[in-house]
């Protein structure tokens, strides 16, 4: 377990040795950074082990008294500053840590970001076959997964804080991947800038919180928040700005805005931004501190409406897309505010689920579509109209994708269905009425859109796009399989199978271990609700019974909303352009004009207009210069006799 | 090496010195000669500041390798005295790397080289000995002996540009500088002779930074002197660093200025101001500083978000870089004005990382323009495809510009932050958000002028030159290492915190 440090590592090696050794590395350095995160994996695998053999006997462990679960640190001096000598004086100096934590929630997250990781790696070497900068690709991704797992392992906000940049750079870099195009290059910025709007919360949040607790370490954040040294109105703000962080990176309203675009990346980059890395930093940063948001009733409601208002406005507009990822990416969007929803209603265990469950869907969803587009010879985007009937050519992928979608839309014994029933049973016990009717009317919803997407791409007519379409090669393929198996059967290790471990309540759990809960009543409704939107889908999408363009004519005010995204794209768009520049255009001829022009230039003219004026004086006539000093003479004489009377 | 210890600070300044006057007898006609002479000079100083800070001890703290060589005795008693602290050490270990990086830079000066050469040699020499000395006359000294030189090596080597709704000549560049700068010194010589005057009524006659501390403890100085005094100090050198109001001599500067110039004038240059508010203002006058700091860490703040607006409008590239220098000294002297141990340990960490990480991004932007002619960041398009190695140099700049972490700056803007959250919370939270829109201009003018698509007339651009990659490259890894293990800087850095702040 102390070699824990090591699973980041070594895909942080991994980045610039493939940098600058690409062209002599065989595969341009793919191997690299596959061997090193697969030696991740296995770490990880060794480390869970560990972990579970592990207890309040190892010298490095203790179960925390506030999260209630077995907590394993390590930590090593990194730097001091200020005056660290001077022990008296406590708030003049910071000492910060490289340290890692491990506990239950550490060990899940990274099995899922190795694994997933792992697997879009695999699938890429297929995928981005052929690229002039094929090297570059894998740097980036080593990097990525790197940063993502600094930010699982961190003991302390900073660190966690350094790494949660570097993943956004990294997103940055791999959104942008083929800069080359306008499109990609846009959202790339788009997607910086507005997760770094968040950040500087998050940041204030984190010196906040150094401020009344005098220490980055999350530990002793927590213990400070429990003993009630932080104080009421600290908590929330804590909360509060931790949470637009976490907002800007799991892609909540309003700052939701840069994950549809970031569909202009590598399609394996957008799993891996979808599953495992990027947006679920918000869910975690949320689910790791906890403690703070828990001791604020406040910051959890305002978590929980963030949440519901994501996931029913995000629904909304992936059920009226026509591109295969961006329907995908407002359906992150959404299940990511199920998951904030959950967080706020206390249903921790739920919402970690879900990122797990949601997470090998999501997945598999997006290599899905990436294989349609390796299959139809598609770039960019995959018009779902003009794609149909893939099922003949593509059969194993139309498999795979129908488990994702039927997994991500709710269909019971497989995986989505499970977690999302959960985060139901503790929206319907801790949150208001109509957070649990709009919970409902987003699952429905959910299931609605994944049917017709899975419906139109793969069981309509045949696009014109679909002529050609073959099957995936057998990497990208098995890849598919492997995450389906997990879409279909994650979701029962909830259950507390005899002879094994009590449920994964049992081990992921904040506060008291849960059993699974399965109410009766929410689970049939749910079940109801699911079916129901599929055969709506297929009634509609295959069958044909009621031509969808009769319905859109009915809808077309409202759709035309929806379908313009509620125009907060164009506001944003509208603010910067207009407001942000306009100011910082008026502010640069402001510096010119007057600050430069009048402030320093214009005191250098008058002392040269006073040159050019005092030279007519120098006239070089001696009786011009005698009258002067005559006249002071006279002057000075009666000045003399004034002051003598 | 005790015995070297001695002489180690003198050589550190002599040596430039003796250098710029020896290629003063270069042939005229061969350029490469006076290059080859300028690095030989350079690396020998370069040597001069890594053994310097290297032998810096930090567990001992204070002033070390102290020397004296008395000058003018009774009754003026000037003299050198050489000493370095906490706060000088890694200064001078930042000018012995960039005056080496914009020597080098510098191999496509050919004009009148050896005079270019001189000049930028006397320059360095001067940077050297603010650095290093305790006596103010001998500060003042070497402060002038830094600026004098940029108004011939702008006015001389530096280039004209048609704005189209204004022109920016080398001549108006090179003489707005040196006015301004040298009304900021006409201030910082009235609050020098403020305090030797002082110092005469108390009986002791100095200009000793430690004596007059001493007699300031001693309460040889009145509370009103102090008052009035620190302001002085505090725009004069204020100006250098780049404080608003008084920092459009900057960014034209820079428009004007040849490459190397420009390196040193953003990387080592600016920061003699800062270094001058923190050793002389702060130790020397420090009831005025508590009592006028809110006002500085005011206008510093001023500097981070007008700086951060001003650039994102900007199109020339060095204009933006200008502009973003004005912003990112801005916490420099936001985290001076913190008087906390941690504001002011980052504020002295930025100075040392800003120096690098601006010198590199003007270095590129140099090796650009040679090639292009042009800084026009709308004309300019798809560079990387052309010059991959100069964007991947210039994007780590800009990395750590907007405060990456795992690079330099962000450790330095961090501690900033720390230590103004502690005294000036509201002003710290505006430095973030500064943060944030450092952001946005640099991402438009990576996304602008160097990713995109590949511009058919740019299509005979070369990469980088060996020497470019060779000197980016050094800059790159210092920009990362720092950002990675700060912590040998900081041991250092931390000792002349210590000190500085002993005095409050």
């Amino acid at each position: 377990m102390a070699l824990a440090f090591l699973i980041p590592v070594l895909s942080f090696v991994a980045c610039p040795l493939i940098i600058l050794f690409q062209r002599w590395i065989p595969g341009r350095g793919a191997p690299l950074a596959i061997l090193a995160i697969a030696g991740g994996f296995v770490l990880w695998v060794l480390m869970t082990l560990g972990f579970l053999g592990a207890s309040e006997a190892h010298p490095a462990c203790s179960v925390n008294d506030i999260t209630g679960a077995l907590t394993c640190h390590f930590s090593t001096t990194w730097f001091q500053a200020g005056l660290p000598g001077v022990s008296a004086t406590v708030d003049q100096a910071i000492h910060l840590d490289w340290g890692v934590l491990i506990d239950p929630l550490t060990v899940v997250l990274l099995g899922l970001i190795t694994f997933v990781a792992l697997g879009v790696q695999l699938y890429s070497l297929e995928y981005m076959k052929g690229d002039p900068r094929f090297g570059w690709y894998y740097a980036w991704q080593a990097l990525f997964v790197a940063a993502m797992l600094t930010l699982a392992l961190a003991d302390n906000f900073l660190l966690l804080y350094i790494a949660w940049e570097l993943v956004g750079l990294c997103s940055y870099l791999l959104i942008g991947f083929w800069f080359e195009n306008p499109g990609p290059r846009e959202a790339a910025k788009k997607a910086f800038v507005v997760t770094r709007i968040g950040d500087v919360g998050l940041l204030v949040g984190i010196l906040l919180l150094w401020l009344n607790v005098g220490s980055f370490s999350m530990t002793d954040a927590f213990a400070a928040v429990d003993s009630g040294a932080l104080g009421d109105g600290t908590t929330t703000a804590v909360a509060i700005l931790l949470l637009l962080g976490a907002m800007g990176k799991s892609a909540q309203f309003p700052f939701h805005v840069w994950l549809p675009d970031a569909m202009e990346g590598p399609t394996p980059v957008s799993a891996l931004i979808h599953a495992a890395t990027m947006v679920i930093a918000g869910v975690y940063l949320v689910a790791r501190a906890f403690p703070i948001f828990a001791a604020s009733p406040e910051a959890l409601m305002v978590i929980a409406s963030v949440g519901i208002v994501t996931a029913l406005g995000a629904a909304t507009i992936a059920l009226v897309s026509t591109d295969l990822k961006r329907i995908l990416a407002y359906s992150t969007v959404s299940h990511l505010g199920l998951m904030m929803l959950s967080l706020g209603a206390l249903g921790w265990t739920a919402a970690v689920f879900h990122l797990m469950a949601h997470g090998f869907a999501k997945a598999l969803l997006f290599l899905g579509a990436g294989s349609v587009m390796h299959g139809v010879g598609a770039h960019g985007d995959v018009d779902i109209r003009r794609v149909g009937g893939l099922r003949k050519a593509m059969p194993l992928t139309a498999t795979v994708f129908c488990i994702g979608a039927l997994s991500l839309g709710g269909i019971p014994i497989l995986s989505g269905f499970w977690s999302k029933d959960e985060i139901l049973l503790a929206v319907s016990h801790r949150l208001p009425a109509i957070f649990i009717v709009l919970a409902f009317l987003t699952a429905f919803l959910s299931a609605l859109y994944m049917a017709r997407a899975m419906f139109i791409v793969f069981f309509g007519p045949e696009g014109e796009d679909s002529r050609h379409a073959h099957e995936s090669p057998i990497l990208m393929t098995s890849v598919l399989s492997v995450l389906a198996v997990l879409a279909i059967g994650f979701g029962w290790i909830a259950f507390n199978w005899p002879g094994s471990f009590g449920g994964f309540g049992t081990f992921v759990f904040y506060d008291h271990a849960e059993g699974f809960h399965f109410n009766i009543v929410l689970g049939v409704l749910s079940i109801v609700l699911a079916v129901v939107a599929f055969v709506l889908a297929w009634l509609v999408y295959v069958r044909r019974v009621r031509s969808y363009e009769s319905l859109r004519g009915r809808l077309a005010p409202v759709l035309r909303v929806v379908e313009r995204r509620y125009y907060i794209d164009e506001t944003y768009q509208w603010f910067i352009d207009r407001i942000i520049l306009t100011v910082s255009a008026a502010l640069a001829v402001f510096d010119r004009a007057v600050v430069n022009d009048v402030g320093i230039n214009g005191p250098g003219d008058v002392v040269r207009r006073a040159g050019v004026a005092l030279r007519l004086h120098v006239t070089g006539h001696v009786y011009s210069y005698a009258l002067v000093v005559a006249l002071g003479v006279i002057a000075l004489a009666i000045f003399w006799w004034l002051r003598s009377v | 090496m005790a015995n070297f210890d001695q002489v180690s600070l003198l050589l550190l300044v002599l040596v430039p010195l003796a250098g710029a006057m020896l290629a003063m007898f270069l042939p005229k006609e061969r350029p490469r000669d006076a290059w080859q002479f300028a690095i030989f000079v350079a690396v020998v100083s370069f040597v001069l500041s890594v053994i310097v800070f290297a032998r810096y001890d930090y567990m001992v703290g204070g002033v070390q390798f102290q020397s004296e060589y008395a000058w003018i005795g009774h009754p003026l008693n000037i003299s050198l005295d050489l000493g370095v602290n906490g706060i000088g050490a890694p200064l001078v270990l930042l000018n012995g790397i960039v005056l080496l990086g914009a020597v080098l830079i510098s191999q496509t000066i050919t004009r009148r080289s050896r005079d270019f050469f001189v000049l930028l040699l006397a320059l360095g020499s001067g940077v050297f000995g603010v650095f290093i000395v305790r006596d103010l006359f001998f500060l003042f000294f070497f402060y002038e002996l830094a600026v004098l030189p940029m108004y011939l090596l702008i006015g001389v080597w530096g280039s004209s540009t048609d704005f189209g709704t204004f022109l920016r000549t080398k001549e108006y560049g090179a003489m707005k500088l040196m006015l301004v700068l040298v009304a900021g010194s006409v201030l910082i010589w009235i609050g020098i002779l403020a305090l030797y005057v002082a110092s005469s009524q108390a009986g002791s006659p100095t200009f000793n930074i430690d004596t007059l501390a001493q007699l300031r403890t001693a309460e040889a100085f009145s509370r009103t002197l102090e008052l009035w005094v620190f302001p002085l100090f505090a725009v004069g050198f204020g100006i250098l660093a780049g404080l608003w109001p008084f920092h459009t001599w900057s960014p034209d500067g820079h428009v004007a200025a040849p490459t190397g110039v420009s390196m040193l004038h953003a990387g080592v240059l600016m920061k003699l101001g800062a270094f001058g508010i923190i050793q002389v203002g702060m130790i020397l006058t420090p009831t005025g500083a508590e009592v006028w700091m809110p006002v500085l860490i005011g206008l510093g703040t001023v500097n981070v978000i007008y700086g951060a607006i001003s650039a994102l409008s900007q199109n020339d590239l060095k204009y933006v870089i200008g502009y973003s220098s004005v912003s990112h000294m801005g916490y420099v002297l936001m985290g001076i004005a913190t008087l906390h141990p941690v504001g002011l340990a980052g504020a002295v960490l930025q100075m040392f990382s800003h120096g690098i990480m601006t010198a590199l991004m003007f270095a590129m932007v140099g090796a650009i323009y040679e090639r292009a002619h042009i800084r026009d960041s709308f004309i300019l398009n798809g560079l990387v495809k052309r010059m991959g190695v100069t964007t991947f140099f210039f994007a780590i700049a800009g990395l750590a510009s907007l405060g990456l972490p795992g690079l330099s700056g962000f450790i330095a803007e961090f501690m900033v932050f720390t230590g103004a959250f502690r005294t000036y919370l509201p002003l710290a939270v505006l430095g973030v958000v500064g943060a944030a829109i450092t952001a946005v201009y640099i991402l438009r003018l990576l996304a602008r002028s160097f990713f995109g698509e590949a511009d058919p007339q740019w299509e005979h651009l070369t990469d980088a030159s060996p020497v470019e990659k060779g000197v980016g490259g050094v800059f790159v890894l210092i920009l990362i290492a720092v950002g990675i293990w700060p912590a040998p800087l900081l041991n250092v850095i931390n000792t002349g915190v210590e000190s500085t702040l002993s005095v409050f």
